[in-house]
Order: structure tokens, then C-alpha cells, then sequence
């Protein structure tokens, strides 16, 4: 019982001191968070200003619809930012190690690795938090009717899934970052990717059928459809029991491959002496 | 040894900065992909949200509000352009920053070779990348969904070749903001989506509130792009469109000019306080 609880205390300790590390290295370059407040409503702007050309004339001329396709589109801005922590907040961070010629150290302490990664994830999680609640606030004042939640309780659930199977997405990112090199080409792939086909901005039924099926078979697609149920009580793509099932079991395995990829991608690494280099 | 002096050595150093780039594009080509996939990704994502905004009157609503059905081309064209200012600010822009990281920007810069040869050879390099977007992304775009305007394709062309020259003395000033301010990633970041959203990428500027269609005004893209939708979609020639390739031309006197005093200005500072190994 004692040495369980003592290994509880050492991963909170390590995640803490994972965490704290993370967080002074990004506070060290103000640059980067005045560049996250200044570019993240930007994005939201550009896009909304380019939607708003094929809304209908009757609305207002600067874009600033109330309509439900613009409540559609802001929500799909924040599943973005989230997604982001996976792609460059999770899998970068090995990346950057490795970069910075700090990761041999960083694999060398007698730390889970995974708890280390983690700690990066609670970061990145907390700062996109505060920029999606600040853009939020932002919107909101220029067009209160963008924002809505309807059912808070079933968005946290939901938003719980979608966490947990980006912990999982973001380790086999972390993983194929210490084996492929061009990680920026293939991180703006997936992530441009997952902004067309899992219908983060648009229902995946404006997806053309072939494609549609890929949409369907991406465990992103049902986490952020049953988040948007929540928040505004959009159709699901099924049944809405089944859905929470579905994407309960998708989020779960996302977390085991996702782990189990990364301790077996690591050990290749080792034996090949591959872990440095960059 | 043999030194080489005047025209020739500035010819040589030209060709070697602008075969540098070349070969870094061809060993590194997932960044020369991104630039052709992004163009359409944006588009895509565009189209598919104006789609589920506009319902089955979207086509109608873009064509009211912009003067034309044919949005791929429209926002096709506005995407190229984009991607060709966000290479120049991610190649001349960053280069310096770069070379500052790798530990061999003191070399560059102790070379014989004057500051703006060095700055003009990684342009050059840029003209032929962002020829070949353009022509890979509005070209076979054209070809495919619009061939009764793809003779208008090569009025675009030029427009685009006079409009990087202003984009080149942005990237000059850029550089300098660089060498000083160290985080280039960031302002790359702001940049290129200031620039996407200010210029008209997907949307008329008129649709920007008045004040910043006065910030549009001094973006060189902002007359690229107008200019391109006109020839292309609406058989527009050079010659009616005598007023906007004027103030192209004079922003392209200009913003180099500008950029490169800016530039020297930081870097002669930079010299005394010995910014440049500082990363």
C-alpha cells in the first residue's frame, strides 16, 4: 500500500515538475504568446470573412452572422485549437527536444517518458484554454450569437473523450517525430487533413461519398460531433447512445495505441542509436 | 587565387545564393508540396463552410457579393497568391534568422560580397518557387475547370512577377525585424495571415471595414490578386488596368528601396552591439 502510494506521489511530482518546465519555457518568449492572442482570433476573422460571401444578402455585410452555419464554424474553430495541442503541442515537444539537442538528457532521467509528454499536454491544454476563452469573449462582444452551449455537462464528457484520444493521437505523433524527420510538411498534412474530413467546419455530409467514408472511419469525426450535440444540439451521425459508446471505446484504444506506439517506436530508436538525431 | 571583381563576381555570387536555394527546395521537398496542397486545402475548407452557410443559394450569395460564379478560380487565385507571399517571408524573411541559428551567418556576411546581392540571390531563388506554385495551382486549376480563360493566365503571370518585387523589399525589411528581434516564427505567423486577410485572398476588400481597406491599399498582393480576377475572369487586359499596375509599379519602387535602408539601418546596428551570433 505504502509503495503504491509513494509511486502515485513520484508520477504527480513528475508531471508537476513536467508541467512547471513547460510552462516557464513558453512564458521565457512572450513573443510566442502575444503571437497566440494575436494570430488565433485572426484565423477565426479570416475565415468567417471568407464564409460570410455565400451566406445570405440579408445579413449583415461584415460577416458577423448569427445564423447557425457561423455557430457551426465557431466551434469548429476551438476543436481546431484542441487538435493543435496534439499535433504541435504533444508531437512537437519531442521534436523540439531533439532540435534543442536536450532529448538524450531528457530520456536519460529516471522519469516516465510518457508523464513527460504529458506534462507538456497540460501546458498546451492550459494556454489554448485561456486563447479559446479569450476569443471566445472577443466574439462574443462582436456577435454574442456565435457562442452557445446548451448542455455543459455532456460538452465536458464529450470534450473528455476528445482529450483523452488526443493523448493518445499526440504520443504516436511523439513517436513518429523521433523517426521521421520532416515533421512540419507532415504535421500541417494531418492537420489541414482533419480540418476538411472530420467535419471540425462543415457537416461531414458535404463530404463527397467516397471520402465521406474516411470521415467516417477517423475517431475525431464522432468526438466533435457529439461536443457540437452538446453545445448546440446538432443531429448526431448516429444514434446518439451509440455514438457516446462508440467514441468512449475509440478514445480509450486511441490512448493504449497511442502508448504502446510510442514505448515501441522509443525502443527501435535506442537500437538503432536513431533517438538524437536530427 | 583568383578574385574575381565588378559584374561578374556579383553574376557568380547571384548564381551561387540562388543555386543554394534551389538545392535546399529539392532536398527538403515536403515544403514544396505544402506550398501546392495548401492553396486547395484552404480553398476547400472555404467552400465547403460557404457551402453549409449558404445553403443551395451559396453560389448565388458569392456570386452577388463578388460579381462572379466561379468561386474555385476566384478563391483559387487568391490562394496562389497568398502562398507566394508567404514563401517570400518564410525564405528571405527567415534566411538570415536561419543561417543565424546554424552558426553561419558570420561567414555569409564576412563573404566579399555586398549585403543586397546576398538579399536579391535569395529572391531570385523565390521567383522561380513561386512560378512554379503559380502555375501548379492557378494554372492547372484554369486549365481544368476554366480553359476559356487560361490566355489570361499569362496577363496574371506578369502581374504576379510585378507584384513580388514589391514583396521582396518586404521580405528585405522583414530580414532586418528579424535580425533584431530574433523570433521569426512568430512574426512569420502573423505575417502571413495579416497579409491573407488584409490583401483579399478569399473575399473583396471592400467587404474590410473602410479603415482597413487603407491598410489593404499599401499591400502590393491587394492589386496582384484584383488584378489577376480581372484579367482571368473577366478578360480584363494590362492595358485597361493601366491605374492599379501603376501603383504596382510604384510600390515596387518602393518597398525595396525602403526595405533594404531599414535593413542596412538594423544591421549596421546589430554590428556595433553584435546582435547577429546572439539566437
Amino acid at each position: 500500500m505504502n509503495s503504491r502510494n509513494t509511486d502515485q506521489l513520484r508520477i504527480i511530482e513528475e508531471f508537476k515538475a513536467a508541467f512547471l518546465k513547460d510552462l516557464r519555457s513558453y512564458l521565457r518568449y512572450p513573443a510566442w504568446l502575444l503571437g497566440d492572442f494575436i494570430s488565433t482570433p485572426l484565423w477565426f476573422f479570416f475565415f468567417a470573412i471568407g464564409v460570410a460571401l455565400f451566406a445570405p444578402t440579408t445579413q449583415s455585410s461584415t460577416g458577423a452572422s448569427e445564423g447557425p452555419g457561423l455557430q457551426y464554424f465557431y466551434m469548429g474553430f476551438v476543436f481546431i485549437i484542441l487538435f493543435s495541442t496534439a499535433v504541435w503541442g504533444i508531437g512537437q515537444s519531442v521534436r523540439n527536444e531533439q532540435m534543442a539537442g536536450t532529448l538524450e538528457q531528457f530520456f536519460l532521467s529516471p522519469v516516465n517518458r510518457v508523464i513527460l509528454i504529458i506534462g507538456r499536454w497540460a501546458r498546451v491544454f492550459l494556454t489554448d484554454s485561456i486563447i479559446i476563452g479569450y476569443t471566445t469573449l472577443l466574439v462574443y462582444l462582436l456577435g454574442g450569437g456565435l457562442v452557445r452551449l446548451l448542455n455543459p455537462v455532456l460538452f465536458l464528457f464529450a470534450l473528455g473523450l476528445y482529450e483523452v484520444g488526443l493523448i493518445g493521437f499526440g504520443l504516436l505523433f511523439a513517436g513518429l517525430t523521433i523517426r521521421l524527420k520532416s515533421y512540419n510538411t507532415i504535421s500541417n498534412l494531418v492537420f489541414f487533413s482533419y480540418m476538411i474530413l472530420t467535419g471540425a467546419l462543415f457537416p461531414i455530409t458535404f463530404i463527397p461519398m467516397p471520402f465521406r467514408y474516411v470521415s467516417m472511419a477517423i475517431p475525431f469525426t464522432y468526438f466533435i460531433d457529439l461536443m457540437r450535440n452538446a453545445a448546440l444540439a446538432t443531429p448526431t451521425i448516429l444514434p446518439e447512445s451509440w455514438e457516446y459508446l462508440t467514441a468512449s471505446l475509440l478514445s480509450v484504444s486511441m490512448l493504449l495505441v497511442g502508448f504502446v506506439a510510442f514505448n515501441k517506436i522509443e525502443e527501435e530508436a535506442r537500437m538503432r542509436g536513431s533517438i538524437a538525431t536530427s | 587565387m583568383r578574385t574575381q571583381a565588378g559584374l561578374r563576381a556579383t553574376v557568380g555570387a547571384l548564381a551561387a545564393i540562388f543555386w543554394k536555394g534551389i538545392k535546399h527546395y529539392t532536398r527538403y521537398p515536403g515544403n514544396f508540396l505544402l506550398y501546392l496542397a495548401l492553396p486547395f486545402l484552404f480553398t476547400f475548407m472555404i467552400f465547403g463552410m460557404g457551402q453549409f452557410v449558404g445553403g443551395g443559394n451559396a453560389a448565388s450569395n458569392f456570386a452577388a457579393r463578388t460579381g462572379t460564379s466561379n468561386i474555385l478560380v476566384y478563391e483559387i487565385l487568391g490562394s496562389a497568391v497568398w502562398m507566394t507571399s508567404w514563401v517570400v517571408v518564410e525564405d528571405v524573411g527567415v534566411a538570415l534568422r536561419d543561417e543565424q541559428m546554424k552558426g553561419t551567418l558570420e561567414q555569409n556576411f564576412l563573404a566579399p560580397i555586398n549585403r543586397f546581392t546576398l538579399l536579391v540571390g535569395l529572391s531570385l531563388c523565390d521567383i522561380v518557387i513561386t512560378t512554379g506554385i503559380f502555375f501548379i495551382v492557378a494554372g492547372v486549376t484554369i486549365a481544368i475547370t476554366f480553359p476559356s480563360g487560361f490566355l489570361g493566365l499569362f496577363g496574371a503571370f506578369l502581374a504576379l512577377l510585378i507584384g513580388l518585387v514589391p514583396l521582396f523589399g518586404i521580405g528585405f525589411l522583414f530580414a532586418g525585424f528579424v535580425v533584431k528581434f530574433k523570433e521569426p516564427y512568430v512574426f512569420t505567423q502573423i505575417i502571413n495571415l495579416v497579409f491573407a486577410t488584409l490583401t483579399g485572398t478569399y473575399y473583396p476588400v471592400t467587404f474590410l471595414p473602410y479603415w482597413v481597406q487603407l491598410l489593404s491599399g499599401i499591400l502590393p498582393q491587394t492589386y496582384v490578386i484584383q488584378n489577376m480576377r480581372l484579367i482571368v475572369l473577366e478578360n480584363q487586359t494590362l492595358v485597361s488596368l493601366y491605374g492599379s499596375f501603376f501603383i504596382l509599379l510604384v510600390l515596387a519602387l518602393a518597398y525595396p528601396i525602403l526595405g533594404y535602408a531599414i535593413f542596412k539601418q538594423i544591421e549596421k546596428r546589430a554590428s556595433v552591439t553584435g546582435e547577429f551570433s546572439k539566437y
